[in-house]
């Protein structure tokens, strides 16, 4: 095991019943990298996300960040490492602000307690301003900081998905997992978005794990790509190669 | 004066103490928990400061301490009902929403039979000859008023507090919160403990307030009544069951004139109120106020 790669799957597996959603699954992720992860609907990707960051057991098999085990964490303990990300399905607290939300995950950075926070003792009050500083930061970088005070669930589907990548920001990750973040958006929109995860990469040093149908994206952003079919990784590699890849080629037309 | 004080003074008192008890419910539902149990710490409490209060071992500690006997009273109330909801609160908030409210009402049960069938607790006849703290009722006040603008600071400042935000993330999408790094469990706990510690609190102080404490305190109805309070004044802002309490405690003493007919008239204003105002009394005039003030601030933008 090489000590460069931030991220190590090894034979990650899960089943739900007699499906095998993600089947023995070994990759590794290096530093920096804007890594993809596609396959057509149900080939487990989200499953892979949520292995990942423990919001699902897994079967068998492990998964590390820098040499340290994730697998069997709790979810928080596992955003506690690092590990931010968005939902396919976006998971906003809707009824909370824009402002509220992304000041939610910036939790495991502070740690004023209970009776610290209700009497506004020194310490908890200078943490309140550098937690209100940084979330009108990363409002402004997400675009949405003329309308900090509205909730988020009355925000469009486009400013829905920006803002979670915001929230999932204020986590201060060095990983980021983002699930279909151009779902639903147009041409633009895309567009937008792609030079958005290049310069946050930059801005932040992350490291990225992109979920995304649409092929010209993933191909023009990603490092490298993971191909799932049916649980099963078929391929992995440079965008170019996977791309030419039979096994990928008749995943994406078996699945037509 | 004398016969207003003795009638309203003690209406008072009692619209403070229930909107304390609805407090006590609303702090678990601001962590996204419907927990019923705070009946059961009102009696905890109750007893505990009843049997400090009577027992004859305790005797050279009340001569010892005076009236300050009374503020030990609630001290131990309150650290026993901490106690007891931690030890109930790790394996029951494991459970989630109709059936936590379900496994906490088993619980408030299960203390009033406790109570029932223990000696301590005067079994079924209670304890009875309480000291007062005051020589009249409503001079309560005293202390249930003070108690109350403590508590509402205390969750107006919570709500704006890296704990207040971790309880509203766990209420809007737990899952969510906790891929956010917020440990679900420990913050529901903590909103369940500091509920029943008000709640503990409130019992102590309720004992010498009605002179007597027996198992009749702290039941189901009373799980049902606070619930009420919360869900009429309304859930999402502190002022709800303030409002609940005052409007619901009130409504039979308001409804006096009409006999019999009061507790129709009570039932009424209950189904009328949840059908017609799902977010409660305070979330309906929130709406109005934002509808009236909308159209006013685009005229002035003309
Ligand atoms: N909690 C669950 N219980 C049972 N089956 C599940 C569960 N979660 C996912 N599955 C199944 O596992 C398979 C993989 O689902 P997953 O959501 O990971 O696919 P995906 O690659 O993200 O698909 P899509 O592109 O449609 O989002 C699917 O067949 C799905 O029905
Ligand atoms: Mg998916």
């Amino acid at each position: 095991m090489s000590m460069s790669h931030i991220l190590q799957a090894d034979r990650l597996s899960r089943n739900f019943g007699g499906l095998q959603a993600v089947d023995n699954v070994s990759f590794t992720v290096e530093e920096g990298e804007i890594f993809g992860l596609i396959g057509p609907n149900g080939a487990g990707k989200t499953t892979l996300f949520n292995l990942i960051t423990g919001l699902t057991p897994v079967s068998s098999g492990t998964f590390s960040y820098r040499g340290k085990l994730l697998t069997g964490l709790a979810p928080h303990c596992v955003a506690g490492q690092g590990i931010g990300r968005t939902f396919q399905n976006i998971r906003l607290f809707k009824g909370l602000s824009a402002l509220e939300n992304v000041k939610i995950p910036q939790h495991s950075r502070t740690g004023s307690g209970l009776m610290s926070g209700v009497l506004g003792l020194p310490a908890s009050r200078h943490e309140e301003r550098v937690v209100e500083e940084k979330a009108w930061e990363l409002l402004k970088l997400v675009g949405l900081s003329g309308r900090a005070v509205e909730l988020a669930g009355n925000f469009s589907y486009g400013d829905q998905r920006r803002l979670e990548i915001g929230r999932a920001l204020a986590l201060d990750p060095k990983v980021l997992l983002l699930d279909e973040p151009a779902a639903g958006m147009n041409a633009a929109e895309k567009h937008t978005l792609t030079a958005f995860i290049r310069e946050i990469r930059e801005q932040f040093h992350l490291t990225v794990l992109l979920i995304e149908h649409h092929v010209p994206l993933v191909m023009g952003l990603c490092d490298r790509i993971a191909v799932l079919n049916f649980g099963k990784l078929i391929a992995i590699g440079a965008p170019a190669e996977v791309q030419q890849s039979q096994a990928v080629i008749d995943a994406y037309l078996g699945a037509e | 004066m004398e016969g207003f004080l003795q009638n309203y003074g003690f209406l008072l008192v009692t619209l403070v103490q229930q909107a304390l008890l609805a407090l006590s419910l609303y702090f678990p539902f601001m962590a996204g928990q419907l927990s019923l149990a705070s009946p059961g710490f009102y009696a905890l409490g109750g007893y505990i400061a009843a049997i400090m209060a009577t027992v004859d071992s305790c005797a050279s500690l009340r001569n010892a301490l005076g009236w300050t006997i009374f503020p030990l009273e609630w001290l131990v109330a309150a650290l026993v009902s901490g106690i007891l909801a931690l030890i109930v609160g790790i394996p029951s908030l494991r459970l989630r929403g109709i059936y936590l409210a379900l496994g906490t009402i088993a619980f408030v049960e299960i203390l009033r039979v406790l109570f029932l069938n223990l000696d301590i607790t005067g079994g079924a006849i209670g304890i009875f000859d309480i000291p007062q703290l005051f020589e009249e009722r409503w001079s309560y006040i005293l202390i249930f008023g003070p108690l109350l603008v403590v508590v509402l600071l205390f969750i107006h400042r919570l709500q704006h507090s890296r704990t207040g935000r971790a309880f509203k993330a766990i209420r809007e999408d737990e899952l969510a919160a906790g891929a956010m790094g917020i440990n679900p469990t420990y913050y529901k706990v903590q909103a369940f403990v500091i509920g029943a510690v008000l709640a503990g609190i409130v019992g102590a102080m309720s004992a010498p307030l009605l002179n007597t404490w027996n198992a009749r305190q702290g039941t189901f109805d009373a799980s049902v009544s606070y619930l009420a309070y919360v869900l009429i004044g309304g859930s999402r802002s502190l002022w709800g069951p303030l409002l609940g309490a005052a409007l619901l405690a009130a409504l039979p003493e308001l409804l006096r004139p009409l006999r019999d007919a009061r507790l129709i008239m009570n039932g009424l204003v209950l189904v009328v109120a949840s059908i017609y105002l799902p977010h409660g009394i305070v979330g309906a005039l929130s709406r109005l106020w934002s509808f009236f003030s909308t159209p006013s601030a685009a005229r002035g933008g003309e």
